[in-house]
């Protein structure tokens, strides 16, 4: 038995050690994952971190970014009072100010725009995480700013229209059910550690597991086959893999002639496609293709798990996604169970088994009684399939003024390096009359563009609502108070709500209020769920047949699955969008411009993420920098025994657009031709290696993940010594 | 009871979220330099295309004839009751033989010299509780127990593969 030293020591709750727990969870990360949480509470203060084994989502488990939340929530650089600027925008002088002060001046500014060139000129920007969302959203609304804009822009929104555009809902993968697995550029155990332990029982009950990825990642470790392409060339892999379906006749045919459109045009493309051209094209052997080509279709049900933005972060990346998604309806595997089964979401993008009126809620204002969101004349189809702007279009909006201009952003959480060249957004930013930002931690962005900087306060210091698609529900209570003078992002808003006048029933009465009436539908109270402070099962939840289709129809133009986008068809002569999931490679790669390639050989890949960080988010925490002290690149050994570098070696990656500088890492996890940057690095600035305007012209996302640069030793002080 | 972990290198997938547990349960203040007590190794195999890429979570394995307790010429090092190696700080003189006697490479020194490693949480465990590391591993690859109730559930494992592929033999000659 411990004694009392023991128990302390061991952090074991108790009233002996005065040590309790309260539940609660991590937003660190996305909303796919958002662990519950056990914290260990001491005199107020946090001293452990556990999972919460309630939570059925991560039953106990954490990622390593959860458990270093303690230093997430006490770091240093915690703003800890309202700030406004004192010196010129850049010199990153503040001075503390009442929060009294900063919304007022807010207030003043916001309502200055408003009348000087309307309410559309202000921005209202999200970022992580996204609890306040739809509240925020209301707020744009009641404002009369269609412009709501958040990083779905550059995340996982392009994966969706892909699906959308082509199986009209889109539906995930019923990992538990199916017999093959075809996981598409995604690596969930560094990512999402919350399904990896049903990933891997799935595959000791026999799940076979294709990887497609460019690395060999740990997903890839644990796949039957590896499909190991090079970066951007998805789609041809996509297309080859039909080719070998269709021409074997390995398709589900009653599904093809009753509930798809435009198969004969598709069945004819995708001939071009044979698997030795695929090979040609992606790097993977044909062989292979065929093989992971007969098993997806052979295996029923089989599913395809996508990442959020691996593939739609390239110049035809919504293509090449439209072209994976199409393999779902071509062996007959949508909405069925193992298949990509449809489960409506409840709230805050994730199914719950249960009816909100989240939308509702947000749609204050109807859209068309306000001008355009940004982006609407650039990428239609962005805020035709999506309520709010687009955030890649933003700073070339604000330096146009057109179709009109933008003065002011109210930010939650913003990272101007999340841009590709970052320095035009930076620039852009400059041009506003006024930026007001609330954040965690006092970012680089703060510093250079705030004129009013708020003190926001963690998960763990607030109440939020969230749900699983285990059929869970939580509404969270402060584990601890609010730190120094932060507040809960959704206060922030409220406190503006009112102060700008907006005049609505449902903000002036609070969250909690807000909550009751979203969930209205479902039979779900704040009142009950505070009875369960781990979170309860949703009572009565819905259950969902399989093949809605056959009801309801596909939600598309044609009522059918559309190999043939109408939608994308619609825009082909103005846009000059292409209706199939037509293959283009890269813009910039050894297809499209030899030239270029001659001087930047490689392909860079800017977008894997390391498990213990998420953007920069937690690359400030000792406890994850520990885990990758200094930025790196990871080159193939082949590749440096060419080039002359070693383990640790400065080497510049450069493209046409810029340059940078980090350690070499040479690692046999990419392949010889293929250089990967993590985007998390404070210290290195990756995005601005890519151009502003690198972008997939239908979805507007930056080709983060697949361009052109070239690797270089760089003459490093011990090299001169010698 | 000698009590252990178990780690099923199939599942483990270098995620390093028990690193981040042992640090938080232990506080160890790597920003001073101060010495993590588990580390996740990457093991490549083999190269493009053919290239895979493994890992392995790796702390004291808490030896039932422990090297390092049998070298330490001051005695800091011993085995308490539930079969942890445990270091005694105010005996242990830093002259890192135990270092030199582990199979493992396990031993790490902190700031002033001392040796410091994994004490399989035993305070916790007195408490009927998992260490840190295995409650929050998200794959499973961490397994806490008696050493041989693991040995057992190896092997239940492993019965079911055999019965699998025996059924399945059978229905492909059928």
């Amino acid at each position: 038995m411990n004694d009392h030293t023991e128990r302390m020591r061991g952090k074991i709750p108790g009233p002996d050690t005065g040590i309790a727990i309260r539940k609660s969870i991590c937003t660190i990360c996305d909303p796919d994952s958002q662990c519950g949480l056990d914290l260990y509470v001491k005199n107020g203060k946090i001293i452990k971190v556990e999972g919460s084994k309630e939570n059925p989502h991560n039953e106990g488990t954490l990622c390593s970014k959860g458990a270093a939340l303690r230093q997430y929530v006490y770091h240093q650089d915690r703003i800890r009072t309202p700030l406004q600027r004192v010196g010129p925008r850049g010199s990153g002088k503040f001075k503390p100010v009442s929060w009294e002060e900063a919304l007022g001046t807010i207030t003043n500014n916001l309502n200055q725009v408003k009348t000087g060139s309307g309410p559309e000129s202000v921005v209202f920007f999200s970022g992580y995480s996204f609890w306040y969302r739809p509240v925020l959203h209301r707020m744009a609304y009641l404002f009369g700013s269609p412009n709501i804009i958040t990083n779905a822009s550059v995340c996982h929104l392009s994966m969706i229209f892909s699906q959308i555009l082509t199986l009209g809902l889109p539906g995930g993968p019923d990992i538990r059910n199916a017999k093959c697995l075809l996981v598409w550029g995604t690596n969930p155990f560094h990512t999402r550690t919350g399904i990896a332990r049903h990933i891997l029982d799935a595959k000791e009950r026999g799940l076979k597991i294709i990887a497609v990825d460019p690395r060999c990642s740990p997903m890839a470790a644990q796949a039957d086959i590896h499909l190991q392409l090079r970066p951007g060339t998805d789609g041809a892999l996509a297309l080859a893999m039909a080719n070998i379906i269709i021409n074997e006749g390995l398709f589900d045919h009653d599904f093809i002639q009753n509930y798809t459109h435009g198969f004969d045009e598709y069945r004819e493309y995708v001939q071009e496609f044979t698997p030795e051209r695929g090979e040609a094209l992606t790097g993977v052997p044909a062989e292979k293709i065929r093989m992971a080509a007969r098993l997806f279709a052979d295996a029923k049900p089989a599913a395809l798990m996508p990442g959020s933005s691996p593939v739609v972060h390239n110049t035809n990346g919504l293509q090449n996604h439209r072209a994976a998604f199409a393999l779902v309806g071509l062996t007959g595997n949508y909405d069925v169970a193992g298949g990509n089964f449809v489960e409506p979401l409840s709230y805050i993008f994730e199914p719950g088994g249960f009816i909100t009126r989240e939308t509702e809620f947000k749609h204050a204002k109807k859209r068309n009684e306000m001008p355009p969101p940004i982006g609407d004349d650039r990428f239609p189809l962005w805020s035709l399939l999506y309520d709010e702007g687009h955030a890649v279009h933003l700073p070339f909006q604000i330096q146009s003024g057109t179709p009109y201009p933008i003065k002011a952003i109210l930010a939650f959480g913003i990272n101007y390096r999340m841009w590709p060249d970052p320095d035009f957004m930076a620039e852009s930013l400059e041009k506003l009359d006024f930026i007001a930002i609330s954040d965690l931690f006092m970012t680089e962005s703060c510093r250079r563009f705030a004129d009013i900087v708020l003190p926001a306060c963690t998960s763990v210091e607030r109440s939020e609502f969230r749900c699983y698609p285990e059929r869970y529900v939580i509404y969270t209570q402060p584990a601890i108070k609010p730190l120094y003078e932060s507040r809960p992002d959704v206060e922030i808003i409220f406190e503006l709500a009112k102060r700008l006048a907006l005049d609505d029933s449902l903000l002036s009465q609070g969250f909690e209020a807000c909550l009751d009436w979203i969930l209205e539908p479902s039979g779900i109270t704040i009142n009950e769920l505070k009875k369960h402070p781990a979170g309860m099962p949703v009572p009565n939840p819905i259950t969902f047949p399989e093949k809605k289709y056959l009801q309801q129809g596909f939600v598309t133009p044609s009522g059918k699955m559309e190999f043939k986008s109408m939608l994308l068809e619609k825009y082909s002569k103005s846009f000059g969008y292409d209706a199939l999931p037509v293959y283009r490679p890269p813009k910039y790669s050894r297809e499209t411009t030899p030239e270029l390639a001659k001087d930047y050989p490689f392909i860079l890949n800017t977008g894997t993420r390391l498990p213990m960080f998420i953007g920069s988010q937690t690359y400030r925490l000792p406890w994850m920098r520990n885990l990758r002290p200094e930025p790196f690149v990871d080159l193939n050994p082949d590749d440096c025994r060419r080039l002359g570098i070693k383990q640790g070696d400065d080497v510049a990656v450069s493209t046409a657009k810029g340059s940078i500088t980090v350690k070499a890492n040479l690692t046999n996890q990419v392949q010889p031709g293929v250089v990967h940057v993590s985007p998390a690095y404070i210290d290195v600035k990756v995005n601005a290696l890519i151009e502003a305007d690198y972008l997939d012209p239908i979805s507007g996302f930056p080709g983060y993940k697949a361009l052109l640069c070239k690797v270089e030793k760089t003459n490093d002080k011990n090299d001169k010594k010698k | 009871m000698d009590y252990g972990i178990y780690i099923d290198i199939k599942r483990c997938t270098g995620c390093q979220a028990c690193v981040g547990a042992c640090m938080d349960q232990n506080d160890l203040a790597v920003e001073n330099q101060e010495p993590s007590w588990r580390h996740v190794f990457s093991v490549e195999e083999g190269i493009y295309p053919e290239a895979r890429v493994m890992y392995v979570s790796l702390a004291c394995m808490h030896c039932q004839d422990a090297p390092c307790s049998i070298a330490c010429p001051t005695g800091a090092i011993g085995k308490k009751e539930t079969g942890t190696v445990s270091v005694n700080p105010a005996l242990c003189i830093g002259c890192r033989i135990c270092l030199t006697a582990c199979p493992f490479g396990v031993p790490r020194f902190n700031n002033e010299g001392k040796m410091q490693k994994c004490t399989l949480c035993s305070e916790r465990v007195a408490e009927g509780l998992e260490p840190a590391c295995v409650r929050i591993c998200p794959t499973g690859a961490l397994k806490f127990g008696s050493v041989n109730e693991l040995g057992m559930q190896v092997g239940i494992k492993t019965a079911v593969k055999l019965v699998r592929s025996v059924l399945q033999t059978d229905s492909c000659g059928s």
